[in-house]
């Protein structure tokens, strides 16, 4: 019995004790895994190295729906954690839920940062009302991605072995038609049996036209409708000519490029280092670069969202004080350090990193960094954003229609139909 | 005197027994449910208290086209495999109980497997069992529909593709009713029917039918409850698509839930879908009854 008093008076102490080392620790979730997790992991790594006080204790939980849910949960009984990540496409769901505690100017200066310092466009889809909820870390947009080696013999390939000479959609699929000719299987790989990446190409090719998918809360109102159609039928239209794939996951629609059966690729930034590192180690096997989406359908503009840095609204339990300082100090930390983050293919937000020399020296991202000037937000609605019903509608009913079960007119129809209701 | 204290200790011992049940029902099913049929009445998100808003989101579910898409598709759903489950079940039990001794053992082991694994495994070896690039079943398919198809991604065959591995899935159970029903029949009553004379096919009608009909009713009841909660094999291999073609009432719930924050919508639909379950397996089971008492 003494025993167990003496455990428990120790471990009391040691309890109490524990305080006057001053030292903060920063509860962190993430839905990073995969190559993203891992430059992640080693940025949190490099912190807690750095800084004795501060120790980020980190958790990466599932990418999506189970991720928003649980911190939407935790966060209303507030066992929510001290700083997450959140993708700024669905910001406008979390100020409606609420979870997302406003980041005061007083805060920005306890990071050392500015808004001014940041891309416009992720500043502008993290304010809601004049009020800051979230800091921007990085902008990752769809590219496109190219084997020169296949393309050798083709007039888009400068004497410096570039893309060149694809301005518009007959460019393009001209490219297409010269390739399928030469006998590539697929010429052209996205994935077009999932919901992000048939809605990412959609996007993309919607705002290139100038189209906006949500109008004074009105899904495709006006002319918007029959420019979706168009972008639906020129997307079947490359399935029927065996240009690209028929309902090709993700990993299958990675795996065409990167086996040398596709020459073009329209996917996101993240997979840059999937092919850096395959061509490091020598497994690649043909030249590749990536390039901002060229202005297909006329206007330059490309399907972009943001991840940025974000602490939850817990009510009278939403941190403050010496733990949102030490909270700050980490964001504005992993800001000042997002080269690291650069690696993985994704467009720093704060511009000194990539005004950087040592940004601009990194390759392809120096290239297709240009598309930060034009990137394509979804709409800051409730209905958009990742793992939104505008996903959902991308896998239920524009991947079909792609399929030929239905034309771009009666897809479009069939989309408003589907989410006009749930705008509220 | 003896004897009433015999029996309030009886009924002392009785409750101490029933408690922890009681206990657990109440708090984590009674209460949820009343709760949720609370919260169908308001306009409440997931998280957090709404207001009263009386009927509105009944009213709201007569407009609702997906409600009444997985209304049907639920419908579709338990033609596609209440009946045949049973039937299949039926023809294995029949099947195994002729064999014997450890082949009845393996055999009957073998169709209960399947019933073991967890659903995402059930859904991961069928979607690969059916890929359009590699899935070894697509030669089969293309001698039916004359192509290789992507079957969960198309409005046709979305749903008896689903029905199938349900099927497959739960099939075992029923199996193991039914033979525990088969086992019930007393050897006597085939021998006498054996002596008067009675055919494979008379015995099967006059004898095994009528004497298993309490196991079939059963069995029908539990797949009929079972199959209009389907959820899981829907969102893992189909997601409600293509064209909301496999769009279900739970799946309606838990998009309005998680995904767009409406808690009291969403209820709304799971009352909607209990009282259904509730309404249609009593009704189905005092029908079956009837014919078996008449």
């Amino acid at each position: 019995m003494r025993l167990i008093k003496t455990i428990l008076l120790g471990t009391a102490l040691s309890l109490a004790a524990l305080p006057a080392l001053a030292r903060q620790d920063v509860i962190w979730w993430d839905f990073l895994s995969g190559g993203d997790g891992v430059r992640m992991k080693a940025l949190i790594n490099a912190f807690n190295q750095e800084h004795p006080d501060i120790q980020i204790k980190g958790t990466t939980l599932e990418w999506g729906v189970p991720f928003y849910t649980k911190v939407r949960t935790a966060a209303a009984v507030g066992e929510g954690p001290d700083v997450m990540t959140y993708h700024l496409s669905r910001a406008p769901l979390g100020l409606e839920e609420k979870v997302l505690s406003e980041i005061t100017p007083k805060d920005l200066e306890e990071a050392g940062l500015k808004t001014g310092d940041f891309f416009e466009a992720p500043i502008k889809a993290a304010t809601h009302d004049g009020k800051l909820y979230a800091v921007p870390f990085d902008i990752h947009a769809l590219v496109l991605y190219y084997n020169a080696d296949m393309l050798k013999g083709s007039p888009y390939l400068d004497s410096a072995g570039k893309l060149t000479g694809i301005k518009s959609m007959a460019d393009f699929e001209a490219a297409l038609a010269w390739l399928k000719n030469k006998g590539v299987p697929t010429p052209l790989t996205y994935q077009s049996g999932g919901d992000a990446g048939v809605w990412r190409v959609f996007y993309t090719l919607l705002a290139q036209q100038g189209g906006e998918f949500v109008t004074n809360g009105e899904v495709l109102a006006g002319d918007n409708a029959e420019k979706a159609a168009k972008v639906i039928d020129i997307m079947s239209n490359w399935r029927e000519k065996g240009w690209a794939p028929e309902q090709a996951e993700y990993e299958a629609s990675v795996a065409l490029f990167s086996a040398g059966k596709s020459a073009f690729q329209l996917n996101g930034v993240w997979e840059v280092p999937t092919y850096k590192d395959l061509e490091k180690s020598g497994k690649l096997g043909f030249t590749w670069s990536a390039v901002e989406v060229p202005p297909f359908m006329g206007k330059r503009a490309t399907w972009a969202d943001s991840h940025a840095f974000a602490i939850p609204n817990e009510g009278d339990k939403t941190i403050s004080g010496e733990k949102r300082a030490a909270v700050m100090k980490v964001i504005g930390w992993m800001e000042k350090h997002a080269i690291g983050w650069a690696d993985a293919g994704h467009i720093p937000a704060y511009r000194p990193v990539t005004e950087s020399a040592e940004y601009k020296g990194m390759q392809p991202n120096a290239t297709y960094a240009s598309l930060a000037e034009a990137a394509a937000f979804d709409p800051q609605t409730t209905i958009t954003g990742v793992a939104s019903p505008a996903y959902d509608a991308a896998l239920n009913i524009i991947a079909p229609a792609i399929q030929g079960y239905m034309s771009g007119a009666d897809a479009v129809q069939q989309i408003k139909d589907e989410l006009q209701g749930k705008l509220k | 005197m003896a004897m009433i204290e015999n029996r309030r200790r009886k009924s002392l011992i009785a409750l101490t027994m029933v408690t922890p049940f009681v206990v657990t029902f109440s708090v984590f099913f009674l209460y949820p449910m009343l709760e949720m049929v609370r919260m169908s009445f308001t306009d409440a998100p997931l998280i957090g208290g709404g207001k009263w808003v009386g009927l509105d989101n009944y009213l709201k579910l007569f407009s609702d086209r997906l409600f009444t898409i997985s209304l049907k598709n639920n419908a579709y759903f338990v033609a596609l495999t209440v009946i045949p489950t049973t039937a299949i079940a039926l023809l294995i039990a029949l099947a195994i109980s002729r064999l014997s001794g450890v082949r009845q053992t393996v055999v009957m082991s073998l169709f209960f497997l399947p019933y073991v694994l967890p659903v995402s495994v059930v859904t991961e070896i069928w979607a690969w069992m059916l890929d359009l690039q590699f899935g070894i079943l697509q030669p089969v398919i293309s001698l039916i529909a004359g192509k290789p198809v992507a079957v969960f991604k198309n409005p046709y065959w979305v749903m008896p593709m689903v029905a199938v591995v349900t099927i497959w899935w739960t099939n075992g159970f029923n199996v193991l009713l039914f033979i525990a029903g088969l086992r019930n029949i007393p050897a006597e009553l085939y021998e006498a029917a054996a002596l008067d004379g009675a055919t494979t096919w008379q015995k099967f009608s006059r004898v095994t039918w009528p004497l298993l009909w309490p196991v079939t009713a059963l069995v029908l009841t539990l797949q009929l409850i079972l199959q209009l909660k389907i959820f899981d094999q829907i969102y893992l291999l189909s997601g409600g698509g293509p064209f909301n073609s496999s769009y279900v009432l739970l799946l309606k719930v838990y998009r309005e839930a998680f995904q767009s924050n409406n808690g009291g919508y969403a209820s709304a639909v799971a009352t909607v879908l209990f009282v259904l379950i509730v309404v249609i397996s009593v009704l189905q089971f005092q029908l079956l009854r009837i014919r078996r008492n008449a």
